[in-house]
């Protein structure tokens, strides 16, 4: 215990140390980070972001079966569910449809409002679950054939392009966030390298007196696990800031955008695995870069 | 002591009896023990062809004092990085405290160097940390607790005669400071052996003086010391044991 003490009281010194005389490369270093880590982040959180809009369109995968007035969906039921590709067959009658619909409206009389209308206007109606969402338009043409079927209804072609260009944009930010890591890399191993050559004489009258290896580099590492980190925080106070800042301003939007907005709002656990993801990807990438920084001096 | 306490043999002079070779067995295996250095048939060429020293002999007992002279360029220098592992021996056995350096790679020679202090002819010391620092460098380098190095600093900054210029930074400070500062560094882990390589190269008598009297008083106290120098004034004013190099050949020369 005392020993871990002491060498963390030299580590910390050390690696400070070394920041302090890091001077403008740490910016560099730092800055470097945070462009990528924000990226990153915003990328990911938009996904997530997108994929929850998506979500609130109807699931991919639910197809909206219409009977015919006057059909009773318990009737056509059992028939379905046998149909191959579907996974559940949940009958909707027109009662509960109709009340679900007038109390989405706002109505609270109920009665008054279907006597307005000559009675309950809809049908009996079936959800139908597939298996995958590409069986969905080949199941929607047979339900189409199935006696008292009136309308078949799924999520149309423009939400699945929107989940094609999720995908797409997912592994744009692949690539960039690829490419920027290996950016932030080599700005990091320079930076480190700098520091090293600027300390080649301590490190040699180290090695002369006995310092062991990993007692010699380990501050180095530290100061790249540093960079990392800073670099993650700064770039997630950027994030939260934008993220303030796009809520402030749909609080100000017609209610239609806000009901859409509403997705955008990170449940707790995006807001928890949003900071770790950034702080592993950038603590991977500082501790990577310093690794390259003093691997070929530490072979010597 | 006494210049028979040092032995060197040389291929000019072949294998003269060592202080044990001729008694009893035991008795060889006590003094094994008590012999701190060994070179056994060591040569050293340089990968440009040149050869630094050539099968060469040398047995040190702990506790000597042991100057090794000759021009420059003898390979006194060559001799030194051998005990401390800055270079490898081209063929023979270099043993230090019964350990043998060729084999040695990473931590373990770094633990070897702890029991080597080392005092450079260019000093070495680190310019922007003062005398103070440069001194507990050594001690946080080898992972020395900070009650113990604030321990030891005083007493060795002492031994040396600059407990004034603490704070000082080397550049602040005269040639033969610098110097005993290297000393300081060398001595203040308190290792058995004491190397150092033209400790009075660019220094006036005076100084000179003063470092050697500093290296005898660690003598005194039982560290052996090894002292390179082409000095031979100040060899001749101590009554130790020389050894000189010539053409990377040993000589027994007092």
């Amino acid at each position: 215990m005392l020993q871990f003490i002491t060498k963390s009281d030299y580590l910390l010194r050390e690696t400070l140390l070394g920041l302090k005389r890091g001077g403008w490369m740490n910016w560099a270093a730092v800055s470097t980070v945070t462009v990528l880590l924000f990226l990153f982040g915003t990328s990911l959180q938009a996904s997530w972001q997108l994929d929850k809009l998506l979500n609130q369109f109807g699931s991919q995968l639910e197809v909206s079966v219409y009977l015919d007035t006057g059909v009773q969906a318990a009737d056509v039921t059992p028939f379905i569910a046998t149909l191959p590709g579907v996974t559940t067959a949940t009958p909707v009658t027109k009662e509960e449809a109709w009340s679900g619909l007038v109390r989405d409206l706002g109505l609270s009389d109920i009665q008054g409002a279907t006597e307005q209308l000559n009675g309950n206007p809809l049908v009996d109606e079936i959800k139908v679950k597939a298996n995958s969402s590409e069986e969905v338009p080949v199941l929607a043409e047979k339900l189409k054939q199935v006696q008292g079927v009136d309308e078949v209804q799924y999520v149309d072609e423009a939400v699945q392009r929107m989940t094609e260009l999720n995908q797409g944009l997912n592994w744009l930010s692949l690539g960039i966030t690829n490419m920027l890591s290996l950016t932030a890399i080599a700005v990091i191993t320079t930076t480190i390298r700098l520091i090293v050559m600027a300390r080649r004489r301590e490190i040699e009258v180290m090695q002369l007196v006995g310092a062991t290896t990993s007692w010699i580099y380990l501050p180095f590492i530290l100061q790249g696990l540093t960079l990392g980190i800073v670099g993650a925080l700064v770039a997630w106070g950027f994030i939260t800031g934008v993220q303030h800042f796009i809520g402030e301003m749909l609080a100000q939007q017609p209610e239609f955008v806000q009901f859409l907005a509403s997705g955008l709002q990170p449940t707790p656990r995006e807001a928890l695995l949003l900071p770790m993801s950034l702080l592993v990807l950038g603590g991977s990438v500082g501790l990577i870069g310093s690794l390259f920084a003093v691997r070929r001096f530490a072979a010597r | 002591m006494s210049p028979s306490s040092t032995r060197s043999r040389s291929s000019q002079k072949p294998a003269p009896a060592t202080a044990s070779s001729g008694q009893a067995h035991s008795a060889a295996n006590h003094a094994a023990t008590n012999i701190i250095v060994s070179l056994d048939h060591v040569t050293k060429t340089y990968p440009n062809g040149c050869q630094a020293l050539e099968n060469l002999s040398l047995q040190i007992k702990r506790g000597d004092f042991l100057f090794i002279t000759g021009p420059s360029g003898s390979g006194k220098s060559t001799l030194l990085k051998l005990l401390y592992g800055g270079e490898r021996p081209t063929t023979g056995k270099v043993l230090v405290n019964s350990v043998e350096l060729s084999g040695l790679r990473g931590n373990n020679l770094s633990k070897l160097r702890r029991q080597i202090g080392v005092v450079f002819q260019d000093y070495k010391l680190i310019p922007r940390r003062t005398v103070l620092e440069n001194v507990a460098f050594v001690l946080w380098a080898q992972g020395f607790t900070r009650k113990e190095i604030h321990r030891r600093l005083l007493p060795t900054l002492k031994l040396v005669g600059l407990q004034d210029k603490a704070n000082c930074f080397p550049e602040e400070l005269s040639g033969g400071e610098q110097q005993r500062v290297s000393i300081a560094r060398a001595i203040v882990s308190t290792p058995p052996l004491l190397l150092a390589d033209e400790p009075t190269g660019n220094l006036d008598p005076d100084n000179s003086w003063q470092v050697i009297k500093i290296l005898k008083k660690l003598n005194s106290i039982g560290i052996t010391v090894i002292v390179t120098t082409h000095d031979e004034q100040l060899v001749r004013q101590s009554n130790h044991p020389v050894l000189q190099l010539r053409n990377g050949r040993l000589f027994q020369a007092k």
